[in-house]
């Protein structure tokens, strides 16, 4: 349960500092549901693509 | 044997570490028995080409306080650090980037801006802005570069030790001098001070349950002096500082605010202060934990309060 404390303050102080909420991703994924497992990574990594590498523009 | 000649610099930083310095005290009359101050712009009239004209590693030891945020800090770093067989970052700007290297959450043009055109005391009809270079009757006149982003001074040249705070106490400060002059200097790299562990283990508040329903900020309670500032919803940093301090803030009754710097085997000090904070939210509904996080101001300033520039990801991204 930590970290579904962790992930929202951990988003918040991201967005200070000016980093896109997509990048950071919870869920919750029981050890028998592989196939949505699958999917979430595929979506995440899809996901990231589009961003692209991280970078700062300073 | 020989005195040691000892250089003291500054650059991106207050004065404080100067201070400090002194604070030592009497002891100040022992370090000059066996030390010669070659170098010290607040105190001795050295200029920049004295420096130039000594010898490569003619200083013994350089204490170099301030974070790297213009070209002309960057020079004196590297001078400085080919001058010095040893060569310390004093302080919380050197070693982390310091409150200047808060900085990062903006970026040069962001900081002229608000600094010379928008803030209310500001007179400046012709909007100038500080050039390097300007040419006026007399010749060319040239300023230091200032960098888009402040960096530490161990991101800058190589250093060998680390004497951390915000200033360093005093008793910080005599620790590593004496390790100087009895030449007896613990491993290259070591962050030096009375106690590696956190701040939580020089502090005598009691700990019992840590369990928060709301963050406070400090003119917001008047908190029980027995009782961890943390658990009574205070964000005190003391859990995710390195101590040695004796813990002066919290013993005030004012929450640590972080600037020791990192636990040993810490990489970065603001990740591990907002997961011990995250850890003593006392909630599972993801409503009120959300609630409870709105409650949390500036986050970034209160867990990278002297890091930022020191931390994982250095800055801010400015769109």
């Amino acid at each position: 349960m930590k970290e579904a404390r962790r992930i929202p303050l951990l988003k918040k102080m991201l967005g200070q500092l000016g980093i896109e909420e997509e990048r950071v991703r919870l869920d919750w994924v029981s050890a028998s549901e592989a196939d949505r497992f699958a999917s979430i990574v595929d979506e995440m990594t899809e996901q990231i693509r589009e961003l692209g590498p991280f970078s700062h523009n300073s | 044997m020989a005195k040691l000649k000892l250089a003291l610099y500054w650059a991106s930083s207050c004065g404080g570490c100067e201070i400090a310095q002194l604070q030592i005290g009497d002891k100040i009359l022992k370090l000059a028995e066996v030390a010669d101050i070659v170098f010290w712009p607040v105190a001795i009239d050295a200029k920049y080409k004295d420096v130039e004209a000594m010898p490569e590693k003619s200083i013994d030891v350089c204490l170099f306080n301030g974070a790297i945020r213009t070209s002309e800090q960057e020079h004196m770093a590297k001078m400085l650090r080919e001058k010095s067989k040893v060569l310390i970052a004093y302080g919380a700007c050197a070693y982390g980037g310091g409150i200047p290297g808060l900085g990062n959450m903006f970026n040069r043009e962001l900081i002229f801006e608000r600094a010379y055109l928008e803030t209310p005391s500001t007179d400046n009809k012709e909007k100038v802005l500080p050039q390097t270079k300007c040419k006026v009757p007399e010749g060319e006149l040239t300023l230091p570069e200032f960098y888009d982003t402040v960096k530490t001074l161990g991101q800058t040249v190589d250093i060998d030790y680390v004497i951390p705070g915000c200033p360093p106490e005093a008793r910080t400060t005599w620790l590593a001098l004496e390790a100087l002059i009895e030449g007896k200097l613990p491993p290259k790299g070591t962050v030096i001070t009375h106690n590696a562990k956190a701040v939580c283990d020089d502090c005598p508040k009691k700990r019992d349950v840590k369990k928060v329903k709301k963050f406070y900020r400090t003119f917001e309670i008047m908190p029980d002096p027995e009782i961890c500032l943390l658990e009574q919803g205070l964000l005190c940093a003391g859990i995710a500082t390195r101590g040695g301090c004796e813990a002066p803030c919290p013993q005030a009754n004012m929450p640590c605010t972080g600037c020791y710097g990192p636990v040993d085997g810490v990489i970065d000090q603001g990740a591990h202060f907002l997961s011990a904070v995250a850890s003593v939210i006392d909630s599972n509904d993801p409503d009120e934990i959300q609630r409870i996080i709105d409650g949390i101001y500036d986050p970034v300033g209160t867990f990278y309060r002297y890091s930022l520039p020191d931390s994982l990801l250095r800055r801010a991204k400015i769109k």
